[in-house]
């Protein structure tokens, strides 16, 4: 019975994880031992009361957020996919035709074996290719469903493809689409994606901070993207030394409503209004940082005439003006300037200080922009002065390079990990947010490499497909998550995945989420848990677009993901599953390059800083390594060095940056914006000025007289993309999140009393939300939480349960993405807008739907193998899970008994 | 030596990670001290919230961690019979998941609901301190200290909201916080001891905004906020701040206070407000002198 304990890093964060005979017992976080580093130590200012300086130190403890928590459950969820499944109606025809894909969806799986499955897709690559070419394949990655650096998207996935060839589909920024499209061309930081650096922002806000705006900005719910809940001390000690949280969000976050001193609450979509309105207020009562904006701002003037009113539009952009749009009384506005002004002020959007469900507006870049200018005018750069949301910019040893997910050298398709680079022949190209338009118009014309990290041009590309004497795609391979509840319109991917334009689509996962039920073969991927790889938590890598995101943890960790157990049922690990099929295609070897997994993982410790620090014998021993701060570290302030003029000192990777300078034309903060005066100058969605702009799905619109409310949908908190609630029946228990009512986890969705009063909704009422896009059942919650005209329901349902499966339907799983505009939010500006959203509510009042509507499917394809299988239903609610797991250990003791 | 659970709900942000952590120690998976937890519908840490105040101008919620509170005299302890509900030595509430077969008199004891019946083997169930856990010599040996050992909950907890420990020793973590932070005993609790020790669980707070007269769209800064309680006389003061906004925590339940506002060259404000619930008072457009 002894137990074994390994370690891993999941979404949600850093575990441990135990196992006693073959099954995994229980997943706890890290906790330090006597051995482990010293923390990282900040000297500054006590809390209210107390003497006079104070030591800051973290936890000895790596803090995952609660769904990592959740892992065991991820590993024998009902909604596992157990075996390779083929779709019972699918015909193999020779052509490719008549292959029922009206059927995808709607019909069920047979039991398939790996080679019948694999024997079948390797068959129907090298059909597509001879009939098409490569191009004709294409394949697109999830948003993060596992985590390190061997098995992870960007790594094997990638590799696999670029050796086969096929046409690329470009990510966008889907969760921070404004900064992305809008900041660069105010201070640069196109290498960073739009947001801004905040290293050792952590001390700086400590030691000087006054006040902090948390502008659509849930810390404790978006755990700093990967970071799972390590940064939380943090802002309560921000907290009890007196700082004043001011957060700004329609809805009143679970950050803001533990920790607000002023929740100020606009409508939907016009934060750009009240960006203006503040700058209106510093402007004529002076209160801006002259000195710093006459040395560092171009075009400022020209930009005061815009907010005063004398500008084209000849509008000044009073507080009582954006009351009326608002909805924020204009003396509170005032008082918000005047506070912020007043007062040492950091503040930021969403994760990393440049994210945020206001940047995914229609008005999303105008915000962005704006709000960077808003920065800039109280001297950002100065001690106290920065972007910084209370969740970044911890200490760390810039010196320690290991390599993260977004890391070219750290890429197992890439040198130095891989003997040989692996290169993709097509050029082709596709676009995740309009994919299904693609192929169901056949030809669709777009802007942008959806991440354009390389230079603010990358923007300005202009992309058609089908590419000139390229073919259409036909065969589609999806890897990993869904994106039915993350992409926007999700009908329009329903309707994508009928058509007989794809002939052919594979869908490889872990559970059996909304997509893998619209595939025609299903291969049935391992959890993170069933494999080795080796990651550092929350790190993207540090010469990536999103360098140093590890300094959202107070410690930095690199982990032998060690496999906890056997991979279940007939699962296997992404890279097994890659490695077989080239190896049926002719190219196993060459894939390989002879190495296994663990292999592979040895290949990162060598090429990276870890051998230097740690033997691999011991690293695997101990499974993870923590590189201490040096204490005589230096600081390297985010801005620092363009508020004081030194040249640069952090350690962002700066492509073509002119030394001291931003990296915009000018090098300066463009108040009127030189780089889109050059590439769009006629834009009318994204002005050289930024401007606040009436949405094109927004109170101003026509249809708000048909749809009044406005449906924000931010990124979960009781979920991460689409992983966890599908699994996790113990969150259907949190009144907050969902409640569990015939069958089906009903997901909450949130409105104001008034509104509510007006339609005769009480609280926990069914309700249907609905537009011309469809509809989704909810429970209602009745909160003053909300603003007025806000509906609040999470995005990123990872629960999909269209009443009629396989169609245009009624959803009662909580996927409120259907009701989302799928319309990019220009023109140029390539961007999705799913916080821009029209919508009625309605009491429902018909018969509930029972149940949900997929586990028939799963539960015949498990009991052809086995009559004893565990049903959906009984893992959910009975012994399944314990059944599973008895029938796990006893097979693990058998073949213990026979070596 | 007392074993106790500190719970500072003013320091919980309802992340769920002590609920999320008991449901994966327990769900399932049998100990020597309880059967298992079943998959669904009992809640031995839950994490009991409401939303306070009645205007979206001010609102704010409360967090509860709420786990067995291991009572000093445990009402399940005597409506359990045969030794059905026993108290450890180390203060810790166990009930015998033989003996307490068929005996629902328990789950009906406890004042705050954190006895659970389940159907299947006819018994009651609750948080067991995770001493199974804390007996184990094995579990956490591979960390070699056994200082590092604790119940889930507060080992999953990220915002030092739980903290475990003896109570009898002065320098211990859990000593120091229970000594330095507001007792709240829950009220179905009230006069019981228990070696879990809720802090900071809010009573009820008044707020409102002080603004200057309407046409002005300016707030009011540093108005005098005078309350009184009109049953027990005890009074509160306060300003409104850089927002004109105003607050008084932790009055006392279902009594009437008078708030007089008052500012430098304009008329006093008064109101009259019920504790009944938290309450926005108003927004006040002070009027000259």
């Amino acid at each position: 019975m002894a137990e074994k304990v390994t370690h891993s890093i999941v979404v949600g964060g850093a575990i441990a994880i135990h196992t006693q005979d073959g099954v995994i017992r229980r997943v706890r976080p890290i906790v330090l031992d006597n051995n482990d580093p010293k923390g990282w130590v900040i000297k500054a200012r006590s809390k209210v009361g107390g003497p006079q300086d104070a030591e800051y130190t973290p936890n000895r403890k790596v803090q995952p957020a609660f769904i990592a928590l959740t892992e065991k459950n991820r590993a024998y969820a009902y909604d596992r996919i157990r075996y390779p499944m083929i779709r019972e109606d699918f015909v193999e025809t020779p052509d490719g035709k008549n292959r029922n894909t009206e059927n995808r969806g709607i019909s069920g799986y047979r039991r398939a074996s790996w080679d019948e499955a694999l024997d079948l897709v390797v068959r129907e690559i090298k059909r597509i290719q001879t009939q098409y070419g490569p191009e004709a394949i294409t394949a697109m990655t999830s948003s993060h469903h596992s985590w390190g650096n061997v098995g992870y998207k960007i790594s094997t996935f990638a590799r696999f493809f670029r050796m086969l060839g096929y046409t690329e589909v470009k990510d966008n920024p889907d969760s921070w689409e404004g900064f992305t499209w809008g900041a660069p061309h105010t201070y640069g930081y196109y290498w960073r994606l739009g947001c801004p650096e905040t290293f050792d922002l952590l001390e700086d806000g400590l030691q000087n901070v006054e006040t902090m705006i948390m502008w659509s900005h849930d810390p404790d719910t978006t755990h700093g993207g990967y970071a799972g809940n390590e940064s939380v001390m943090w802002r309560h000690w921000l907290d009890d030394m007196g700082v004043q949280f001011i957060y700004i969000d329609p809805y009143n976050n679970f950050s803001s409503i533990k920790q607000a001193d002023k929740w100020i609450a606009p409508r939907p979509g016009t934060d750009a209004a009240l960006a203006e309105a503040i700058a209106h207020v510093w402007v004529t009562e002076g209160l801006y940082d002259k000195e710093y904006i006459a040395k560092h701002a171009h075009r400022f003037e020209e930009w005061c005439d815009y907010i005063l009113g004398k500008g084209t539009d000849k509008l000044a952009k009073t507080p009582k003006w954006a009351e009326i749009e608002t909805g924020i009384p204009a003396a509170d506005i005032k008082a918000l300037a005047r506070r912020w002004a007043t007062t040492k002020t950091m503040g930021g959007s969403g994760m990393r200080a440049g994210f945020g469900g206001v940047c995914r507006t229609v008005n999303g870049t105008e915000f962005a922009r704006t709000m960077v200018l808003l920065f800039a005018m109280q001297g950002m750069g100065k001690p106290g002065q920065n972007m910084w949301g209370g969740n970044t910019g911890a200490p760390m040893d810039y010196d320690f390079w290991f390599g993260g997910y977004s890391d070219p050298l750290a890429m197992i398709w890439n040198e130095p990990i891989a003997d040989n680079v692996a290169v993709n022949p097509v050029m082709q190209k596709l676009y995740r947010p309009n994919l299904p338009d693609a192929i169901l118009d056949g030809h669709y014309e777009w802007y942008g490499e959806g991440f354009c990290g390389q230079g603010i041009d990358q923007e300005f590309t202009q992309n058609v497909y089908p590419a000139p004497g390229c073919s259409k795609v036909h065969m589609f391979w999806r890897y990993g998550g869904t994106f039915m509840g993350t992409m926007l319109d999700t009908n329009k991917w329903v309707r994508m995945y009928k058509s007989p334009e794809l002939e052919f689509v594979v869908n490889q996962d872990i559970h059996f989420h909304g997509e893998a039920r619209m595939s025609d073969v299903v291969l049935p991927a391992c959890t993170n848990l069933e494999r080795v790889d080796i990651g550092e938590l929350c790190s993207s890598g540090n010469g990536g677009y999103q360098s140093h995101s590890q300094t959202g943890c107070s410690w930095q960790v690199v982990v032998f993901q060690d496999k906890a157990i056997e991979p279940l049922w007939d699962s296997q690990s992404d890279y097994w599953i890659f490695a077989e099929t080239a190896k049926r295609l002719g190219w196993g070897e060459k894939f390989t390059e002879g190495r296994t997994e663990l292999d592979w993982c040895k290949r990162y410790w060598e090429k990276s800083d870890l051998c230097e620090r740690i033997s691999w014998e011991d690293f695997m021993k101990k499974g993870y390594y923590i590189p201490p701060v040096p204490e005589d570290r230096v600081r390297r302030y985010g801005f620092r060095w363009f508020a004081e003029e030194f040249p640069c000192d952090t350690p962002n990777h700066k492509p073509f940056q002119e030394e001291g300078k931003l990296g915009t034309f000018t090098g300066k903060w463009e108040f009127v914006s030189e780089s889109l005066q050059y590439w769009a100058p006629h834009d009318e969605v994204r002005t050289p000025i930024a401007t606040y702009k009436h949405s094109w799905e927004g109170h101003h619109a026509i249809k708000a007289k048909k749809y009044p409310l406005q449906l924000i949908s931010p990124h979960p908190r009781f979920d991460y993309h689409t992983q966890h609630n599908s699994s996790t029946p113990w969150f259907w228990e949190i009144p907050e999140n969902r409640v569990y009512i015939n069958g089906n986890p009903y997901l909450v969705a949130r409105l104001h009393p008034k509104k509510a009063e007006e339609r005769g909704i009480k609280d926990g009422d069914i309700i249907e939300l609905y537009n011309e896009r469809g509809s989704v059942l909810c429970v209602a919650v009745i909160s003053y939480r909300c603003e007025e005209n806000t509906v609040h329901a999470y995005g990123s349902s990872g629960i999909y349960n269209p009443v009629t499966p396989g169609e245009e339907s009624m959803d009662i799983g909580g996927c409120v993405n259907i009701l989302t505009p799928g319309r990019l939010i220009g023109d140029y500006v390539p961007g999705m807008a799913p916080n821009s959203t029209l919508l009625e509510v309605r009491k429902w009042e018909d018969e509930l739907p029972s149940g949900q509507f997929f586990e028939d499917k799963l539960d015949k394809v498990a009991k052809e193998g086995d009559p004893n299988a565990e049903t959906c239903i009984e893992i959910i609610e009975g012994h399944g899970f314990e059944k599973i797991q008895e029938k796990v250990r006893k097979n693990y003791l058998k073949k213990g008994a026979a070596v | 030596m007392r074993l106790g659970i500190a719970v500072n709900s003013q320091r919980c942000m309802g992340c769920w990670c002590c609920f999320t952590a008991c449901k994966d120690e327990h769900c399932g998976f049998a100990s020597k001290l309880s059967a298992a937890q079943p998959m669904m519908g009992q809640k031995w840490i839950d994490v009991r919230e409401w939303e306070r105040g009645d205007s979206s101008r001010h609102v704010k919620s409360a967090s509860v961690p709420t786990l067995c509170a291991h009572c000093k005299d445990p009402a399940c302890l005597k409506a359990g019979k045969d030794g059905a509900v026993y108290k450890r030595d180390d203060g810790l509430v166990i009930i015998d998941p033989e003996k307490s077969k068929g005996q629902k008199a328990i789950v009906d004891a406890c004042p705050i609901k954190v006895v659970f019946w389940n159907e299947e083997l006819e018994i009651p169930q609750k948080c067991t301190g995770c001493a199974e856990l804390l007996d184990d010599p094995e579990y956490l040996a591979y960390l070699g200290d056994p200082a590092l050992k604790q119940p889930r909950c507060v080992e999953a907890c990220p915002n030092q909201a739980l903290f475990f420990g003896d109570l009898d020793d002065p320098n211990s973590d859990i000593a120091k916080i229970v000594a330095s932070e507001r007792a709240t005993q829950l009220e179905p609790l009230a006069g019981q001891e228990s070696v879990v020790k809720w802090l900071n669980v809010p009573t009820i707070f008044l707020a409102g905004t002080v603004y200057q007269p309407k046409e002005l769209d300016e707030v009011l800064i540093g108005a005098k906020v005078k309350l009184k309680c009109k049953e027990t006389g005890e009074s509160w003061e306060t300003e409104t701040n850089y927002f004109g906004d105003w607050e008084v925590e932790w009055l006392p339940k279902n009594k009437t206070i008078d708030i007089v506002i008052e500012a430098d060259g304009y008329k006093a404000a008064s109101y009259t407000a019920k504790t009944d619930a938290d309450h926005y008072v108003d927004t006040t457009y002070m009027v000259r002198d």
